[in-house]
């Protein structure tokens, strides 16, 4: 189970598992966001590769316009898989705690 | 313990639920469980992706006990594809030089013990272990 939607303050929450069958959801729903987000992963258990795609693939668009994604309370899990793939440097990302 | 699985993405929520009945079973402990479900998807989605074609299911063995966990995934009627032999990922250059997929095998790497490849008779076994921390 996943599900993506825009919160009260306009923040991008995801929640659940975020695997490749997911990505499509997902991707149709960043192709539609036109500027710069914060994106809250507290309820976000998981994500795979082909997640990672989908936010790759978005932070190169909005970057286009000098914008791009925060991404904030990230679960250990995930931050470890962000650190693997060199995510800090191009990303902002905060794990709970707000700790970089 | 085994079952085949559709080689389709949409097969992924019942691996999922398969594999975490066993780990959960077996009281694996939970810093183990994200690591292990993230390898099998992304060795399982390598199947499906590099092999849409073929109808054969793709079998998956889960055993865990207090030592830890080994799973492997055999896929039937299939050319050789070595995951375990090094391949150059980028994780450092900027953004706009970043390619966007690829980093999956690079990933696995990072959270298991060991990977090892088999291949024989058209038929690829991808076997990882991951002992308890």
């Amino acid at each position: 189970m996943f599900d993506i939607e825009f919160g009260n303050n306009g923040e991008i929450v995801c929640s659940g598992r975020l695997d490749a069958a997911q990505c499509e959801k997902a991707q149709s729903f960043m192709d539609s966001v036109a500027d710069g987000r914060v994106l809250d992963f507290a309820s976000l258990e998981y994500i795979s590769s082909a997640g990672l795609g989908v936010l790759l693939k978005t932070q190169k668009r909005l970057a286009e316009n000098g914008a791009g994604l925060r991404i904030i309370n990230v679960n250990n899990h995930i931050h470890d898989v962000f650190r693997y793939s060199g995510f800090h440097a191009i990303f902002e990302i905060e794990a709970p705690g707000g700790q970089s | 313990m085994q079952k085949k699985f559709n080689r389709s993405y949409d097969s992924l929520e019942d691996i999922f639920e398969f594999t975490e009945d066993i780990l959960a079973n077996r009281e694996i402990q939970e810093s183990m469980r994200f690591p292990i479900h993230f390898v099998t998807e992304e060795l399982f989605t390598n199947m499906v992706k590099y092999n849409p074609e073929n109808s054969n299911d793709i079998l998956l063995d889960v055993d865990a006990s207090a030592d830890g966990v080994t799973v492997s995934l055999t896929d039937f009627g299939v050319d050789e594809f070595d995951v375990t032999a090094d391949r150059e990922v980028d994780t450092e250059s900027p953004l706009e030089d970043r390619p966007i997929g690829g980093l999956g095998l690079h990933l696995i790497k990072k959270m298991v013990d060991t990977l090892e490849y088999d291949y024989s008779e058209k038929q690829s076994t991808i076997k990882f272990t991951k002992g308890n921390d």
